[in-house]
């Protein structure tokens, strides 16, 4: 597997994700504007429950009767959710967009719970499948969302300028109803094409993150959205890239990347866009804060191994892992031999199950067929294999819980001591900051 | 033409519930089971099935129905291994003894099955003997069938002792019928003996050793998560070195994987049906063999 091939592999995802975050990042500051966050998911689950009563009805989800279901209800939704503007006086948009997304899903259950690819239905929704794409998908996207894209560069002065009224008073209620509605309806459309693909947890990514990460530097809205696109794009290329390297789920792993990107636009702003003054102010607490958070984590886990060594320690385990230095280093002499044999008795066995394994699977095909009774010997064979590989395991895990009631005082006890100077230190020095700071603001 | 597998399935369902004069009352939790107890019992029994015929096993939710079948059940037919794992608890709740672990009316299908992919971790200690986990889709291997229809029967004799001549009877004449049919069905598959696939999920490694296929790998390698970049790159590019023939996919698994893999290889599709009604034509236990390997012939014969 080369470096070529990955490229050209995932040359079509990634086209698809740029497509979507054109056309998302640009709905997402409208979304942040209006304050109707989890619109995108209503609108979405009403397009899935469109879809899904066209398919009980017998219509392919693909034809042109589906499309037809989906933006009925699509319409519909986007009229509730044009008239959450009136309602707004009485409740909180918010929760009424809630109701609607959670009412949408459960009816979608309903109507769907017969039909065999149900339960499929229902997981695709959430995760989607984007690193499938293809060609003639792709070309379908561009066409709607350049289209709809017009059409609001078109009626860029309603649009926009009603997104950011909360009361616009100075208009008539119908012309205000009737621009929520089209832009919900555009919306709604912009969603339901996209959900099928990407799944609604990557839709909401492509939507809110780069929005938000373009609002946090900017205030007007084209640099928000030249911001919102740069990020947007580039995530999108680090997270593909990252689930192919790492072997990950393609959808979770780019909500993950995202998720990251903001933490980091988070991290630049306070430390890099603020006056020289505070930014060193800024810095100095940022590293106060890690530390502390590092030495308490530190101590927790000491206390943890002391109080309780036969527990799972996530910390230790993970440093032992990192270093190599495994609990064996804590045993006598006798231990250690049995400990040592016990784990390599465990591979041992694993590699023979797996060689029993292959035996049989590949007389499945090639050479004369295995009898019954083979078959049944070569089970019963890897299920003792299995046994005896479990109680090995369990002697590699008694051995660690005795080498660790000894590291709790050799290890956790130090450990736990220095994490605690650490955090008594750092409170001193905030303890006089906050003295000095209130002497100043006294005699000022 | 979607309506196809609804309307099959109620059409199941149907057949399965008709006979009313019946003595036994059966509850399988698959129509595969459901038909070998049919198969076995004939009029003395009426059988229903508790997991609608075309969709997942492993995912099905229990209704509040379910609790009333198996509550007036008095033999009870399971795939076991975990597959139907979820028919513990509601045999729990309903409390009814007749069809608990260990009574005599309780037929555990995989009893006695020479299993494949024993491998995962055993399962605690359960009544005295420990289950290995291993593969649950033995009822794809029509051998099998022998095995388990004698199991029902067995059950089905110690519920009605003086029907035992007719219940052998029966089980002997399906035997024979399934014989028959298996040596046409293996004649058949030796046309492709040992050709390569790539089956969605590991569902067909019994199919596989009767019929001589070869699947080399698969699509989704958890069950429901959803394949990595990098697991169908590997894929693509393992595919043209390995001859892969065709991709394997049943009904209610996801679409685009396994079609975006055909593309790329340049080799067809082949939907199969894992279970008795979970597609059009897949009406009865021998039918859904004849569909499967007419299905795979199809496919391999037209020239890529």
């Amino acid at each position: 597997m080369t470096a070529a091939d990955a490229l050209t592999f995932l040359l079509m995802p990634f086209a698809a994700c740029v497509a979507f975050v054109l056309i998302h990042a640009y709905f997402g500051v409208q979304v942040l504007r209006r304050n109707v966050i989890f619109a995108d998911l209503a609108l979405a689950q009403l397009s899935a429950l469109g879809a899904t009563v066209a398919f009980a009805l017998g219509y392919a989800p693909t034809s042109a009767a589906g499309f037809g279901y989906a933006f009925l209800f699509t319409a519909i939704g986007a009229a509730l959710l044009a008239l959450t503007r009136g309602l707004g006086a009485f409740v909180s948009k918010e929760a009424l967009v809630g109701i609607l997304y959670v009412v949408a899903a459960a009816v979608t259950v309903l109507v769907i719970d017969r039909s065999p690819q149900g339960a499929e239905h229902v997981k695709k929704m959430l995760s989607g499948n984007i690193l499938t794409v293809s060609g003639a998908e792709l070309a379908k996207f561009a066409a709607l969302y350049a289209a709809i894209g017009a059409f609001h560069w078109l009626a860029r002065g309603p649009l926009i300028s009603l997104a950011g009224e909360r009361d616009p008073a100075s208009r008539a209620l119908p012309t205000v109803l009737l621009w929520d509605f089209v832009f919900f309806v555009s919306f709604g459309l912009v969603v339901a094409s996209s959900v099928t693909t990407a799944g609604v947890l990557l839709v909401f990514s492509f939507l809110i993150v780069p929005a938000v990460i373009g609002s946090i530097f900017a205030n007007n809205i084209g640099p928000i959205l030249a911001i919102a696109w740069l990020v947007g794009i580039a995530t999108s290329a680090v997270g593909l890239v990252a689930s192919f390297w790492l072997d990950l789920p393609t959808g979770a792993t780019l909500v993950a990347t995202f998720a990251l990107a903001l933490v980091l636009a988070g991290l630049i702003k306070a430390l890099l866009f603020v006056p020289r003054e505070q930014r060193r102010r800024t810095r100095r607490a940022a590293m106060q804060i890690g530390a502390a958070l590092l030495l308490a984590i530190t101590l927790g886990s000491s206390l943890w191994l002391i109080i309780n060594p036969h527990a799972d320690q996530p910390l230790l385990a993970a440093f032992e892992h990192m270093t190599g230095l495994g609990p064996a280093r804590f045993l006598n002499a006798s231990n250690r031999a049995v400990f040592e044999s016990a784990s390599r008795d465990t591979v041992r066995f694993e590699t023979q199950i797996e060689a029993l394994n292959a035996r049989e699977r590949a007389a499945r095909y090639e050479g004369a067929p295995l009898p019954d009774d083979e078959v049944r010997r070569v089970g019963s064979y890897q299920q003792t294999f299995n046994e005896m590989a479990q109680g090995e395991r369990f002697v590699q895990q008694v051995l660690r819980g005795k080498a660790r009631e000894r590291e709790r005082w050799l290890v956790g006890a130090p450990a736990g001591l220095l994490a605690l100077a650490g955090l008594v230190l750092l409170g001193i020095s905030w303890w006089r900051a906050y003295c000095k700071s209130s002497r100043t603001a006294r005699s000022a | 033409m979607k309506l196809g597998p609804i309307a099959l399935a109620l059409a199941v369902l149907f057949i399965a519930a008709a006979p009313a004069a019946a003595d036994v009352r059966v509850v399988a939790t698959t129509s595969d089971l459901a038909q070998l107890a049919i198969a076995v019992g004939e009029n003395l029994v009426s059988v229903e099935t508790l997991v609608p015929p075309a969709s997942d096993a492993e995912a099905f939710e229990p209704r509040p129905g379910d609790l009333g079948k198996l509550k007036r059940a008095d033999l009870v037919v399971r795939i076991g291994l975990g597959y139907d794992g979820w028919l513990d608890k509601l045999l729990f709740e309903t409390g009814n003894a007749q069809v608990m672990r260990g009574a005599a009316g309780y037929v555990d299908g995989s009893v006695g099955i020479p299993l494949l992919d024993v491998r995962s971790q055993s399962i605690a200690n359960d009544g005295g003997h420990a289950h290995a986990a291993a593969n649950p889709h033995y009822w794809l291997d029509p051998q099998n069938a022998v095995i388990v229809s004698g199991g029902i029967a067995e059950a089905l004799i110690a519920r009605l002792p003086d029907e035992r001549d007719r219940i052998v009877a029966n089980r002997n004449r399906f035997v024979q019928e399934l014989k028959r049919r298996l040596a046409e069905w293996t004649e058949r598959a030796a046309a492709f003996a040992g050709a390569k696939f790539i089956a969605y999920h590991n569902s067909w490694p019994y199919f596989a050793r009767r019929f001589r296929l070869n699947v080399v790998d698969f699509i989704e390698l958890k069950p429901g998560v959803a394949p990595s970049a990098s697991h169908l790159a590997q894929l693509i590019s393992e595919g043209p070195k390995l001859q892969v023939r065709a991709i394997l996919h049943e009904p209610y698994e996801p679409g685009e994987s396994p079609q975006f893999l055909a593309q790329r290889l340049g080799v067809p599709v082949i939907t199969l049906a894992p279970s008795v009604g979970s597609m059009p034509g897949a009406d009865s236990y021998f039918a859904l063999f004849d569909l499967n390997l007419a299905a795979i012939a199809t496919a391999l014969a037209k020239p890529r």
